[in-house]
């Protein structure tokens, strides 16, 4: 192989340097080198519409999520806004039938990891989420938005882990690629504590 | 794997360097060691070598990228004629493919990487050859192009498959080089006709395709172990961001070299600028929420209108509209990193910040200069070192933000059962 300069990737540090140097210790208000006699000359078309040019503003955020349906196992509930408990454990739903949204997370739809949760069950018997491991890949996920907007995602796969192990990365990290994760409980019931040793997570994308 | 240290470590550099900027003085003499060895890598002419598989990953999505961006580049100096500017490409083109291959011998053993090199060679050739019969309208030529592309992706796939002793599928890896091929001659078609718009957003598409296929070759030179790396979540989100910001460049640079063509052709440029300002500030949303996304927004719409405004001034040639386009930068340049300090909450101070945003601004100021100036090297070098900053700049400002995020995610699984009627069903 032939000897490479090797400008860039090893020397980018000398580069940077003396990039961020320069801008700093040579006075960045210095004006650059005058242009040549040679300066290209410009389409007045172009100078023009650069003239106008604005940047995208206005960003709008996305509305926030009201409702949940699964068709393929019966649940249609409205979804509560949840937060981040004191001893930095997710806030569960307040009523077994009802899910909810972990606000301080993705809002459904943008560019992360939307996460909703919701009970399995109660005392007296079945709650919101104590079909969500039935679901299997390309089963439809929708979630209503609070301007009446939809968005439906489609499940991947459906896995159980020991909570003592949860993936929190796999849930709740920041992620450019929107997706879904719907969370209850599952696997071994200890009494005497009176939770499920395991948690049930639902991996969904985005539908096109 | 040998042992390399490569841009992420440049990350580290940058925030140091740029941290000796602010220790009050001009002198380079007082930089940190880690530049100095960053000087004496160059010295020893080569590339430096990744310590790492996430460390291969950057280098690699790096190189394909902006060797993507050249070769796109390089097309375009064919159809509008510009021979200077062609021999500018052709050069910068010549060395990258180089480096690339050294890096690419450096995961593979170096028999690899001159075997990768034949096959990159004749692939960047090859592009050149379609470039120029659709330059001439010469349709046998372009067709007879176009097969020795296809065939080059045959063969890059057929090399990988056995450069990676099998752990890269031959026929997955084809069908990601010809996608890369069929983008390169699609958009020189669209150019050619003029259908600006076309043709930049299949630039993106070309970059954003060739950074993802860098993490797939840094993969399959890894154990599945060590690929597995290149799939956390935290890794995903750096490179994520590495190539949304990294793509902020390459569009900037596109539309102040669009500032002398005619209206069309900016506007088209200028279309996937804001595309990617767009894409930018959902990806801040997802970090730091809608709200503080706004902020960003608005900061960062200063910041590429004030670049702007002042490729506008070069091209018109107006001394005073210069002056005080780079004034105004400053003031931008101060508000985003303060915006950005403030995200990151400490974990990397103001000053840095602000220098390195001030690096990346003088990159584009001065390739701008050198491009009106018809220094067309120097504008070529300048764009692929500036790229390789914002790449720092990306890999340094997502980890501290990751930083930031992490403590502030849930702990733990959730309980969300009361009964211990599940179990019992």
């Amino acid at each position: 192989m032939t000897p490479r300069r090797g400008r860039l990737a090893a020397g980018l540090a000398a580069l940077v340097l003396a990039a961020g140097c320069s801008a700093a210790s040579a006075g960045r208000g210095d004006e650059p080198p005058e242009a040549a006699a040679t300066t290209a000359p410009a389409a007045a078309g172009g100078v023009d519409a650069a003239r106008g040019f604005r940047s995208t503003r206005g960003y709008r955020a996305t509305p926030v999520p009201v409702r949940i349906e699964i068709p393929r196992i019966g649940v249609a509930s409205r979804l509560d806004r949840l937060g981040r408990a004191p001893d930095r454990t997710v806030e569960v739903p307040s009523r077994w039938e009802v899910a909810g949204w972990y606000a301080p997370g993705t809002r459904p739809g943008d560019p992360g990891s939307a996460v909703i949760l919701g009970h399995v069950d109660s005392k007296r018997g079945p709650a919101v989420f104590f079909r969500l491991r039935e679901l299997r890949r390309g089963d439809e996920i929708v979630v209503v938005r609070a301007d009446g907007s939809s968005v439906r995602f489609a499940v991947e796969r459906t896995e159980q882990y020991d909570k003592q192990r949860f993936p929190t990365d796999a849930v709740y990290y920041p992620t450019l690629t929107p997706a879904l994760r719907l969370v209850t409980c599952g696997g071994e019931f200890d009494a005497t504590a009176g939770h499920y040793r395991s948690n049930v997570i639902v991996f969904a994308s985005l539908r096109p | 794997m040998r042992s390399r240290t490569g841009p992420i470590i440049l990350a580290v550099v940058l925030f140091a360097a740029a941290a000796a900027c602010d220790s009050g003085t001009s002198k380079q003499a007082s930089a940190p060691a880690s530049t100095q060895a960053g000087e004496h890598t160059e010295h020893q002419g080569g590339v430096a070598p990744a310590a790492t598989p996430k460390e291969l990953a950057a280098q690699l999505q790096q190189y394909f990228a902006v060797h993507t961006l050249l070769a796109l580049r390089h097309t375009r100096s064919v159809l509008t004629a510009n021979p200077a500017y062609r021999e500018a490409a052709d050069h910068e083109l010549e060395e990258y493919t180089g480096e690339l291959a050294e890096i690419v011998g450096g995961a593979y053993g170096d028999a690899e990487g001159d075997r990768f090199e034949q096959v990159w060679e004749k692939t960047t050739a090859d592009v050149g050859a379609y470039a120029d019969a659709v330059a001439g309208k010469d349709a046998a030529a372009k067709e007879q192009a176009r097969a020795a592309l296809l065939a080059d992706a045959d063969a890059y796939g057929s090399w990988l498959a056995a450069a990676s002793d099998g752990r890269a599928d031959a026929d997955r890896a084809t069908a990601d080089l010809r996608t890369h091929v069929r983008q390169l001659m699609d958009q020189a078609d669209a150019y050619a006709g003029r259908d600006y718009d076309r043709a930049y957003r299949i630039e993106r598409d070309a970059y954003e395709h060739m950074f993802a296929a860098g993490t797939s070759l840094a993969k399959a030179s890894a154990t599945a172990k060590e690929a597995a790396t290149l799939d956390t979540p935290t890794e995903k989100l750096r490179a994520a961001f590495a190539m949304l910001l990294g793509e902020h460049m390459q569009l900037i640079i596109d539309t102040q070299r669009a500032t002398f063509a005619g209206a069309p052709e900016f506007e088209a440029a200028a279309a996937q600028v804001n595309a990617n300002t767009t894409a930018l500030t959902q990806g801040m949303g997802a970090l730091v929420g809608p709200r503080k996304a706004a902020e960003f927004q608005s900061a960062w719409a200063e910041h590429v209108e004030g670049l702007l405004d002042y490729s506008t001034a070069v091209a018109g040639n107006d001394q005073a509209e210069k002056a005080v386009a780079r004034e105004r930068m400053r003031g931008y340049g101060a508000r985003l990193a303060l915006y950005l300090s403030d995200i990151v909450r400490n974990e990397l101070p103001l000053e840095p910040i602000t220098q390195a945003l001030g690096a990346h601004d003088q990159h584009l100021v001065d390739q701008i200069d050198a491009y009106a100036a018809k220094r067309f090297d120097e504008a070529q070098e300048l764009e692929v070192d500036g790229y390789g900053q914002m790449l720092g700049v990306a890999n340094t400002l997502v980890g501290a933000i990751q930083r930031t995020v992490k403590p502030q995610l849930p702990v733990g699984g959730s309980q969300t059962g009361g009964g211990g009627t599940a179990r019992r069903r």
